[in-house]
């Protein structure tokens, strides 16, 4: 199955940049089969067809990890194919009928490869809010066709503007629903924290990289080409608000996780809020798509990296990690260039999406909306500083961890590759900006500026991304240089309890890994213990509590007390009889 | 380009210079006036620079290993990289280094850059007490920023432009008296920002013994100093061009540095620490508000 993967992969990831923005592959109507007018088809438009290479390149890179697995580590890799195959569907489906197949598909196989590892309430969690997704966007496909009876994403706008408004608001937020629970907004993401952490660990990273991902796409489509969002009124506020609630939420929920898996889920969310929000000004779309990508890449890097740590030690709490990095140093370098991406810092490719983000809410004068956003973002440097210190720096907590080994090549290897390339467009961020405007142009959006692959534009201003990496190459060399120049001893510290700690000298039972309780101490602050405190499955509880009562009524009509049961039914009988006569 | 790369490579010589001797003199001068507002006389002005110098030649420094010796030389990176995108002058061919090839965005992240190179050697030495102060720094860094960010997107929206010498050179009115309540909620985070009473973080050789600083010593010690120094002196930079309308010439840009400078020590001589958690939240509360007030007015 390994290598049934990485062909498939590579032919597909082939086949997907050689289709790169040809138009329709395939069209069928419907007529001949009794459906008349309807017509179905798919079609690689260059918005799809990003996102087609996006699954693709993802798919191959995970192929390259679970060559040399575990058997028992990759038992999803038979249903990766289908998976894939059903994600390829979603993006080239030109109409919404090939698209609910595969988001069909979709969403039962990731069940089926889940039903292996999850947990049982983990599970149900994921199934129920998975079909309350399907079914949400059913009925938002219902009420579009409803319109001029075409199913087409071309015609969803006329079919749009055809429905009364009543319909229209239901369509939008059905649509919209469907679309936040498979994206994990805060609020409908009780299934995705659970299902992230107990997943396959290599199948973590696909669902966080790619399968999100899908829901940002349908999200583009419909907002741009269906519903053709105007900006600046009440839809186009109430999505960045969510959006950037979203963000600000999951960032403290995952500084306060200790498993490494669910705080990069809970990171996820925050990263896909960011999305959200930037969808909903005008010139957005390039930044959200810019966005996209850099998450997929980063996301797959970091849980690449964290599938290693777990494979090697069997352990993925942050509070039973640690000093793991001058024994894997590979793998310690590429998570560190994880985080300064995930953080969004220069000079790395995480700034760059950024960049676009931000220029274009100040753009849209959603000033209050980018500064709730940059501090979620600089929030995102606590959990990040959490994820590195936690597994790799700080001090070993247990015996095991001071004699384990780097991991296997195969996982190194797409890690150095992803690094790679995400250190190029830190270099480069305009890089993709020419096929950005191929998808901006296709769309009816304005254009971004381009001038070179060094320079990324927008209006408020620019910045050069080969200038800022060169000058800090340049000065970190230097300084280097200047460091080890000096002419003064450095001796090697004995051991690891040789440290500072207050004139006493810790021992191998003193507990020296800050992990877990590292940012507790935020409880103290208002706002922060509200978030913490607070959890949507007080909610989801509620919910099925209230359904079991009502639910309980309606047993007790049966196989509750029959006798009286019987007595109210002939009462209501008689009244009934009485008042009609 | 201005005159080729020879010129820039001087340029970015020069501003180094300036903004090291600047940054200890400060340093120097801070420590004589909080002296005098504790009736004592302070150490010589140069003391500090002394002090660095000599550390730079000590003996016995301890390493964890190349992270953590790659931990200080990121942090130094950081400083010298954000004072490089920081124009001094609003309207000159000189000393303004690289500003011409980033804007805010850039130096508000480069700003940053500093404090996860610290983090990263800190947590690497396995020093609980260091990654506590680590922790400290990180939790309040997202509080301060906020007022900070606040004013200076308003400020970007306001100019239309996200380049420092644009902002700084567009005020007619000084931004501080042009849009007061944006210059005070940014003092507040700014306070924070140079390590000042009350929002400051302990470092190591204060008194307790946790602090980020704590496992550094010798040529390490002296290297932090010295980005520390540069920093002060970024910083302020930063803040006279956003709010005090930039400079035209070196007395003018350190009559502004220093009266922002003394405004700040003064500020932190009388209040005494807040504990991290209440300043995050005296940061959220206060001059969070404060800047959306003046957000709203402005915009």
């Amino acid at each position: 199955m390994r290598f049934v993967n990485i062909i498939l992969s590579f032919i597909f990831s082939v086949y997907t940049v050689k289709l790169f923005d040809t138009g329709t592959i395939w069209q069928l109507s419907l007529g001949n089969y009794g459906f008349n007018g309807l017509v179905i088809g798919l079609e690689a438009s260059a918005l799809s067809s990003l996102f087609a290479i996006m699954v693709s390149l993802s798919w191959f890179i995970i192929s390259i990890t679970i060559l040399k697995s575990d058997k028992k580590d990759i038992s999803f890799s038979r249903w990766l194919p289908l998976l894939s195959f059903s994600l390829l569907l979603i993006v080239y489906a030109s109409d919404y009928l090939l698209f609910f197949i595969g988001w069909e598909v979709m969403s039962i196989t990731t069940y089926i490869i889940l039903s292996n590892t999850l947990s049982k309430d983990a599970l149900i969690k994921y199934i129920i809010f998975a079909m309350a997704s399907a079914l949400s966007i059913l009925m938002a496909i219902v009420i579009l066709y409803s319109g001029i009876g075409s199913l087409l994403y071309v015609d969803g706008h006329l079919s749009f503007l055809a429905l009364n408004s009543n319909l229209r608001v239901a369509l939008v937020v059905f649509m919209l629903l469907g679309l936040f629970i498979k994206m994990g907004t805060i609020g409908f993401h009780y299934w995705l924290v659970d299902s992230y952490q107990q997943a396959d660990n290599l199948f973590s990273a696909y669902l966080s990289a790619v399968l999100s991902k899908m829901a940002i796409y349908a999200l583009i489509v419909f907002l741009i080409e269906v519903v053709k969002i105007e900006y600046s009124i009440g839809l186009s506020y109430i999505l960045a608000i969510i959006g950037v609630t979203s963000s600000i939420i999951a960032t403290f929920k995952a500084i306060k996780e200790d498993d490494v898996k669910r705080l990069l889920a809970y990171s996820s969310i925050a990263q896909l809020g960011y999305i959200l929000t930037v969808l909903a000004v005008a010139n957005g779309l390039g930044g959200a798509i810019y966005h996209s990508i850099i998450h997929t890449m980063v996301k797959l890097l970091l849980f690449i990296n964290i599938a290693g740590v777990i494979t090697i030690t069997g352990r993925s709490k942050l509070s039973q990690l640690g000093g793991l990095i001058y024994k894997m140093p590979h793998s310690f370098v590429m998570a560190l260039i994880g985080i300064i991406v995930l953080a969004g810092m220069p000079p790395l490719g995480g700034f760059a999406s950024k960049y676009l983000i931000y220029t274009s809410l100040l753009d849209s004068k959603f000033l209050l909306i980018l500064s709730a956003m940059m501090f979620a973002s600089v929030s995102s440097f606590l959990y990040v500083y959490k994820l590195i210190y936690g597994v790799y720096l700080g001090q070993p907590t247990h015996k095991k961890l001071e004699s384990v080994k780097e991991v296997s090549i195969w996982y190194l290897i797409p890690q150095y590759l992803i690094s790679l390339s995400l250190i190029i467009i830190g270099t480069y961020p305009a890089l993709v900006v020419p096929y950005l405007n191929k998808i901006l142009t296709q769309l009816n959006q304005t254009e971004i500026p381009y001038q070179n692959a060094s320079i990324l534009s927008a209006n408020i201003g620019s910045y050069n991304g080969e200038v800022v990496m060169f000058a800090f190459i340049g000065i970190f060399a230097i300084v280097l240089l200047f460091l080890y120049s000096i002419n003064s001893k450095t001796k090697e510290a004995k051991d690891r309890f040789d440290i500072a700690y207050c004139g006493e000298e810790p021992t191998v039972n003193t507990p020296l890994h800050y992990g877990y309780s590292l940012g507790k101490e935020l409880e103290r602050v208002g706002f922060i213990k509200i978030i913490w405190k607070n959890s949507s499955s007080h909610f989801y509880d509620f919910l099925a509590k209230s359904t079991i009562n009502i639910s309980t009524i309606t047993r007790k009509l049966y196989s509750g007390n029959l006798t009286i049961n019987f007595h109210i039914a002939i009462l209501f009988a008689i009244l009934i009889l009485w008042l009609g006569v | 380009m201005v005159g080729g790369i020879k010129m820039v490579l001087i340029d970015l010589l020069m501003m180094f210079v300036v903004a090291y001797f600047v940054g200890f003199l400060y340093y120097g001068l801070y420590r004589n006036i909080t002296a005098r507002f504790q009736r004592r006389f302070g150490p010589p002005i140069w003391q500090s620079f002394y002090d660095s110098i000599k550390f730079f030649n000590k003996d016995d420094s301890t390493s964890h290993g190349a992270m953590f010796f790659l931990g200080p030389v990121i942090m130094m990176t950081g400083s010298v990289i954000t004072l490089f995108f920081i124009p001094f002058f609003k309207d000159s061919q000189h000393f303004v280094g690289l500003s011409e090839y980033g804007n805010l965005f850039v130096v508000l992240y480069l700003m940053v850059l500093g404090a996860l190179g610290n983090a990263l050697a800190v947590g690497v030495s396995g020093n609980p007490f260091g990654v506590m102060g680590v922790t400290r720094g990180l939790s309040r860094l997202f509080a301060m920023e906020l007022p900070f960010y606040i004013a200076v997107i308003a400020l970007m929206s306001i100019n239309g432009s996200a380049d420092i010498a644009t902002i700084a050179s567009n005020q007619t009115t000084l931004n501080a008296f042009a849009y007061p309540l944006l210059f005070i909620g940014a003092m507040f985070s700014f306070i924070g920002m140079m390590g000042q009473s009350p929002f400051d973080v302990v470092g190591a050789p204060v008194e307790v013994y946790s602090g980020p600083a704590v496992e550094f010593s010798g040529k390490f010690l002296a290297i932090l100093m010295s980005q520390s120094a540069i920093f002060s002196f970024a910083k302020l930079t930063l803040m006279v061009n956003l709010f005090l309308g930039g400079a035209s010439g070196f007395l003018e840009l350190l009559v502004k540095t220093f009266i922002l400078f003394l405004f700040v020590i003064a500020f932190g001589s009388i209040y005494g620490r807040f504990k991290t958690p209440q300043s995050i939240d005296f940061l959220l509360k206060v001059p969070t508000l404060i800047a959306v007030v003046g957000l709203i007015l402005a915009s």
